[in-house]
């Protein structure tokens, strides 16, 4: 046995035998297809979830039951017809076949959703009180309407059983209609639905009931609630343990899962997936106190990543199942690794967020450091099988994120691996970002990178810069260029870079300028960087005002990590200011003046201040691949249709002199982390 | 002439001190505990049992096969003639020449003796076997002289009083080492010992190409349990240490010794002769318990043995592993004595050391070692839909799951198997929660108490089934259902199934077609043989004909076979935990290197758990089970390849059932 027995206690829930204690909770994937089918992305994605040995898998988080209740805007699954019971059975065949279970989570949705396509629905709930987060604006439910829900939910659970799959899930959390039933904040009805807590818990129990006649007593129907709205006005924890107790009471229900906080604002809503700010399982202690008052297994997700952390909170008893829903989209051989003495080459979630901030914006859910995740019906494999062909000399110039995977990957296929880095150590510009406040577990995604290329045997070269002469007399079969970019501050002249009025942000936040006391950040990216240089120096002690010409700072940052950098910024007290253009900064005495228009009126602003930090992305560092390129066989190039069909490069198995040269990552244009290492794979898993 | 009257007298005179002598040795023998045996089949089998299996054994060194067959047969076939010519007075030409000729053979052998011991190897023990020899040649040439004249080869009084003088004294010396010697505990006490001991051995079965290693049960009821003295060893065990002839061979094999850990099996047996005679080992003259200085054990037949003979750690360093008994020419059972001796230590002083205790105590308590809820021995196939006994009351196959089924390692062996058995849709149950640890390591930590025990409850509860065969991944489990539970069926009851393992059961499959494999695509692979399966049950072929069915050519160790090495996981030998300067699993790591695998096939999970405790780099280790169900290809109608034909094209696709 092993340290993490706790774990592999297989436990029921009804009648239903659960292998282990990990499970990968409800979550929007945003991979139905064909008018929200569970086709074969989705089908794949929870297959390898059960390959790996997950011990339940809930999927579908949102899924609708009634046609307007709308999914087709995020690709949700659509149980408002039976189209979707094959598909189901190609779902639960897949996951059985790994010993895994499989269960839906489904809903109306009500308020919390979007109107405008598909069906054009007038969305519901229980007093038309607006929606902040989706701008959904809605109308008071009618009887009529009510019932017809109901019994959209008792069809849609048996089109569940019918398809093979082990249980349901009612969603009664996150503000879905069965919540907003509940929480006297949005539920303002006077009649037999509203009011008294027998009448908000009517709702929700006509469901249950309704379900659970339709289903029989032996399928599993279980309840997600959530443990604290965190809202003044809503529904504390003391109520949901009422409501908890109350629901358990009827007998109806066979688990309760539990998340932390409401998620009907955008500030709430972070808190439902915490990112890397969060500490470790910050919202235990409510799925506790619900375990208290329920006679049902009790299944909490929410920040717990590691597998020791799962072991703690089984051993303690808080819980009886911990969900590792972004642990598995990280990695979904999560249990067999720990099975297999592996625990060092998990690839732990960092609490990126790249997943469900691409799904609040209707994208398909990647993972930001595993780019196989979800792309298991391309051929992007989780475990690179050694190849077969020829053994080459693979050179990897770059130790960031793409690099990294590339030299990974190639190593996994069995070739001989030397990675150049020119810094002191790996990791890129990953690096750097985790230099920031609150973003220091960032430094994961290549942490782990590094221990694979050791464990791997990557001859890693540090403190090393390369030249063509270098590359030539290292004789590579294949040379990647990762070489990465650099802050591109010379855009416009006017702002001063050549003569050093102007710094970037990555000077800032690698301590390579002090910071000044009264600071300008100019961000036209939008994204982490900019928010995290002005987390930095506000938190240095620094008064920042940080501008953009787009629409708000931060714009391109998720919904659920923008939140987390404005509470720290406000508190902080750093100025943001939209709409204004940098035209020009000069020096006056010893101060820096910033010249700002703003883009719709043009009207010129100036702001006095010590120090001007520009954050307008990266130029590619592409001397290199330029010296190169002519010498190489492939004159550089990419096949991007084998590229794009996750075939192998042709120039691979054409005869032909001089090494094959690629390149990748941010040396071409800037992308993101995942773009890199998604490139890596895909090029290098034919290797 | 002199000799002519003075032989005879000699001859008589060391005939009666070997007898007298023989009678002391006898009833020392005789101070141990009764032991039914079949007094006169048994001398009449001896001859064949020293002839065939003795020989059988000796001949796998072919140098000291016929150094032996030469001295000894030249010297039995020389006394009876010598007795004829110069005691009975036979005066027969060719008789003359028939002794002559037998001394010249003796001589000859005698020789090749005298050659390996010039320069003999460790193992060997020193002291007076470097005179044995020396005395041997004596003989033979003292004797060949003195028969010259009455072969009418010289004329009679040749060489007058000096040469008598001379021949006497090299008769003296002669018949001192040889008939004297016999019977006081000189090196030849071997060969009056040595066929006692064939005649009365304690295991018959091992006779005749038979095979006997379930060790003997404990009279509970007794009212002392185990050896404490050697005294309460069996008359014919302490015949047995007798017949040691010291050639180290069983050192040589022991892993305890190689890894230094103060076990010597040779020195074991030699103390144990100290023991039943009384004295002290000062004059061992071979390799000491690794760590120990020879000269300081002092013993009794009725002082116990672990005060001030033998230690301890000594006895709880074997591993169990059969290789000092499957190696020794005299065919004597050094791990019946180890664990008669461990039973005392256990059953009546408590004194097992280091984990030992809390394994027991887990036992006894929670029916498997490490202690774990009873209730959670199914977990590992909580997804594997197994069909329970308990549900289904009968199936052609019992799978015996053993107490892996709480490793996590062990886990994917388990699942392996089980894959392998639904691919060919073998109708198999498990016991489930019925299932008790099989009482291996309590029956050789010296706990036959908790052994037998637990061996009852398993019988009750397989009685309650009807099945045909039990299958097992599980070697110690497989010994002992095989080989120890018949000895504690109910009155009138016996076993009424076969008991394999799992790599002669696949095979059995892959043999009948029942299964279709891909080739194995890796490098190279050795494989190791466990004790408990090798030495103990003789199967040596099965998993060895089912890598070869995989495509795997085995890269052999040069220790494989019955001379295969213990990993040290066997006889509790990790839980004891007896310190040395190496771990037994490191130098069986280090003998798979050398065969330059990248894996080593193996079919135990203790091996496997021992193995794979070896730090990296170092091979792969993947038990038999693995590495057929990573090569299953799923078909709905698996053809053999022996049938010529190929499995169908569609069924490339692999069984992608994971093993986790």
């Amino acid at each position: 046995m092993s340290q993490f027995d706790a774990l592999f206690q297989p436990l029921n829930i009804n009648k239903l035998t659960i292998r282990n204690r990990i499970v990968s909770t409800a979550h929007a994937e945003v991979y139905a297809t064909d008018g929200g089918m569970t086709t074969d992305r989705y089908v794949k994605y929870y297959e390898e979830k059960a390959k790996g040995g997950c011990g339940l898998c809930i999927c579908g988080g949102s899924s609708v039951v009634s046609i307007d209740s709308p999914q087709s805007w995020w690709s949700s699954v659509n149980l408002s017809t039976d189209r979707i019971i094959p598909h189901f059975q190609n779902l639960a065949d897949a996951v059985h076949k790994h010993g895994g279970k499989i269960m839906i989570q489904i809903s109306h949705m009500g308020r919390r959703s979007r109107w405008d396509g598909e069906n054009w629905p007038n969305l519901m709930s229980p007093s038309g009180i607006r929606e902040p987060v989706h701008r959904a604006t809605c109308k008071t439910i009618e009887e009529e309407e009510i019932w017809r829900v109901i019994g959209d939910f008792a069809k849609a659970a048996v089109r569940a059983k019918e398809g093979g799959l082990d249980g349901v899930e009612l969603s009664a959390v996150h503000q879905h209609m069965i919540d907003q039933f509940w929480s006297p904040r949005v539920n303002k009805r006077t009649d037999e639905w509203g009011g008294t807590f027998e009448n908000r818990m009517r709702f929700g129990l006509e469901v249950a009931k309704a379900v659970r006649e339709a289903v029989g007593p032996d399928f599993v129907v279980g309840m997600r609630i959530t443990g604290d709205e965190f809202h003044p006005d809503g529904l504390n924890h003391d109520d949901m343990k009422q409501i908890a107790a109350y629901y358990d009471a009827t007998g109806l229900i066979d688990y309760f899962g539990v998340v932390g906080s409401g998620c009907d604002t955008h500030n709430t809503l972070a808190n439902v997936i915490p990112n890397m700010s969060y500490p470790p399982e910050p919202f235990l202690h409510l799925a506790a106190g619900i375990k208290e008052v329920v006679s049902v297994p009790v299944i909490h997700a929410q920040n717990i990543k590691d597998p020791n952390q799962a072991k703690r909170i089984l051993e303690a008893g808080y819980v009886d199942f911990v969900g590792m829903t972004r642990a598995h989209i990280a990695d979904p051989h999560f249990i067999a690794k720990i099975k297999m003495d592996q625990v060092d080459q998990i690839r732990q979630c960092v609490g990126a967020n790249y997943c469900i901030d691409r799904q609040y914006m209707g994208l398909d859910v990647l993972c930001i450091q595993n780019a196989a995740t979800s792309r298991e019906y391309m051929g992007l494999p989780h475990i690179i099988e050694k190849t077969t062909g020829p053994i080459r000399n693979v050179v990897v110039i770059g130790g960031g994120p793409g690099g990294m995977e590339a030299a990974r990957v190639a190593a996994e296929r069995g070739h001989k691996v030397t990675l150049v880095e020119k810094a002191d150590e790996l990791g890129g510009q990953v690096t750097i970002a985790a230099k920031a406040p609150q973003r220091d577990q960032m430094a994961g995604i290549t942490r782990w990178l590094a221990m694979e290329l050791d464990r791997l045997g990557v001859d890693v070269r540090l403190g090393t810069s390369a030249n063509a002469d270098m590359i030539r007399d290292l004789k590579p079969d294949v040379c990647i260029l990762a070489t990465g970019g650099t802050p591109f501050l010379e855009q416009n002249p006017e702002w001063g870079a050549a003569e050093g009025l102007v710094v970037s942000s990555w000077d800032v936040i690698n301590g390579v300028v002090e910071p000044g006391k009264n600071v300008l950040i100019y961000d036209t990216i939008c994204e982490f960087s900019g928010m995290s240089a002005a987390d930095y120096l506000a938190a240095k002690g620094s008064m920042v005002e940080l501008v953009t010409d787009d629409i708000k700072p931060g714009v391109g940052i998720g919904g659920t990590t923008f939140p987390t950098y404005y509470r720290s910024l406000y508190e902080r007290e750093v100025i943001m200011t939209s709409d204004l253009m940098l035209e020009k900064v000069y020096r006056e005495g010893d101060k820096l003046v910033a010249v700002l228009e703003n883009e719709y009126t043009g009207q010129k602003e100036e702001r006095v201040v010590d120090q001007v930090v520009v954050e307008n992305g990266i130029r590619p560092n592409e001397a290199l691949y330029y010296e190169l390129k002519a010498e190489s066989r492939n004159k550089g190039q990419i096949d991007v249709e084998a590229l794009f069909d996750i075939k192998p490069q042709p120039v691979l198995s054409e005869k032909g002199d001089g090494m094959i040269l690629w390149r990748l990552g941010d040396c071409v244009s800037q992308r993101n982390t995942h773009a890199a290492i998604y490139d890596a794979l895909r090029l290098c898993k034919d290797l | 002439m002199i000799l002519d009257w003075l032989l005879p007298v000699l001859i008589s005179v060391a005939l009666l001190l070997a007898v007298a002598g023989m009678l002391k040795r006898i009833s020392l023998w005789r101070a141990g505990q009764p032991e039914k045996v079949s007094f006169f089949s048994g001398l009449m089998a001896m001859p064949r049992r020293y002839l065939v299996d003795l020989h059988h054994v000796v001949e796998r060194d072919k140098y000291m096969s016929k150094t032996h067959v030469a001295t000894a047969g030249g010297f039995v076939l020389s006394m009876v003639l010598i007795l004829a010519v110069h005691l009975f007075g036979v005066e027969n030409r060719w008789v003359n020449y028939a002794l002559l000729g037998a001394l010249v053979l003796m001589f000859v052998g005698a020789l090749f003796v005298f050659k390996r011991r010039l320069n003999p190897p460790s193992r060997l023990s020193k002291g007076p076997w470097m005179r044995l020899p020396k005395s041997l040649l004596m003989f033979a040439v003292s004797f060949f002289i003195a028969t010259l004249p009455a072969a009418g080869i010289l004329p009679e009084n040749f060489g007058g009083w000096v040469l008598a003088a001379v021949l006497a004294a090299g008769i003296v010396w002669g018949m001192g080492e040889l008939l004297f010697g016999m019977g006081w505990g000189g090196p030849m006490k071997h060969a009056f010992a040595g066929s006692l001991h064939l005649a009365f051995h304690r295991r018959p079965e091992r006779f005749g190409g038979g095979r006997s290693t379930g060790l003997k049960p404990v009279d509970l009821t007794a009212a002392k349990l185990g050896v404490e003295k050697p005294t309460d060893f069996k008359w014919n065990q302490l015949l047995g240490f007798d017949a040691c002839v010291q050639c180290g061979k069983c050192e040589a094999m022991c892993p305890a010794f190689a890894a230094g850990q103060p076990l010597n099996p040779k020195k074991l047996i030699q103390d144990m002769v100290v023991g039943l005679a009384g004295g002290s080992d000062a004059k061992f003259a071979g390799s000491p318990y690794p760590g120990i200085e020879v000269g300081k054990a002092e013993g009794g037949p009725n002082k116990t043995i672990t005060e001030g003979l033998v230690s301890p750690d000594t006895l709880w360093s074997c591993t169990t592993c059969r290789a000092c008994v499957e190696e020794c020419p005299m065919m004597i059972e050094h791990v019946d004595a180890i664990v008669d001796m461990r039973r005392f230590l256990t059953l009546e002083k408590g004194s097992t050391p280091n984990k030992g205790a809390e394994v027991l105590d887990n036992l006894i308590a929670t029916d498997n070692p490490n202690g774990f809820n009873p209730g959670s021995r199914m977990n590992w196939a909580a997804d594997q839909n197994l069909r329970v006994m308990k549900d289904v009351k009968e199936a052609e196959v019992l799978f015996w799951v053993s107490d892996g089924a709480f490793d996590m390692r062990s886990q994917r062996i388990l699942r392996a198997f089980v894959k392998v058995l639904k691919a060919a849709n073998v109708d198999f149950a498990v016991l489930g929660d019925e299932e008790r640890d099989s009482g291996d390591v309590a029956r050789r930590l010296g706990d036959d108490a908790t052994f037998q025990s637990l061996a009852k409850r398993n019988i009750a509860a397989m009685s309650q089934y009807k099945f045909q065969r039990i299958v097992t991944t599980d070697p110690h489990a497989f010994h002992c259902l095989k080989n120890e539970y018949a000895d504690f069926y109910p009155e009138g009851q016996k076993p009424d199934y076969e008991v394999l393992h799992h790599t002669t059961f696949i095979n059995e499959l892959v043999k009948a077609g029942a299964l279709s494999l891909e080739e194995f695509k890796g490098g190279t692979v050795t494989y190791h043989d466990p004790c408990y399966l090798g030495r103990y049950n003789g199967e040596y072929d099965s998993p060895r004909e089912l890598l070869n069915e995989l495509g795997i050519e085995v890269a052999e160790m040069e220790r494989s076979g019955f001379r295969s090495r213990c990993c040290g996981g066997g006889g509790g030998a990790p839980i004891t935990d007896i310190p040395g300067e190496r771990r037994i699993a490191d130098m069986r790591m280090a003998e798979i290197k050398e065969t330059g695998a990248e894996l080593v096939a193996v079919g135990c999970q203790q091996c496997t758990a021992m193995l794979e405790g070896v730090v990296e780099p170092r091979a792969e280790v993947k038990d038999i089970a693995e590495l057929v169900a990573d090569a299953l290809i799923e078909g709905d109608a698996p053809v053999s390849k022996k049938n010529g034909k190929q499995a169908k094209p569609n069924a490339d696709k692999r069984v992608a059932e994971e093993i986790l």
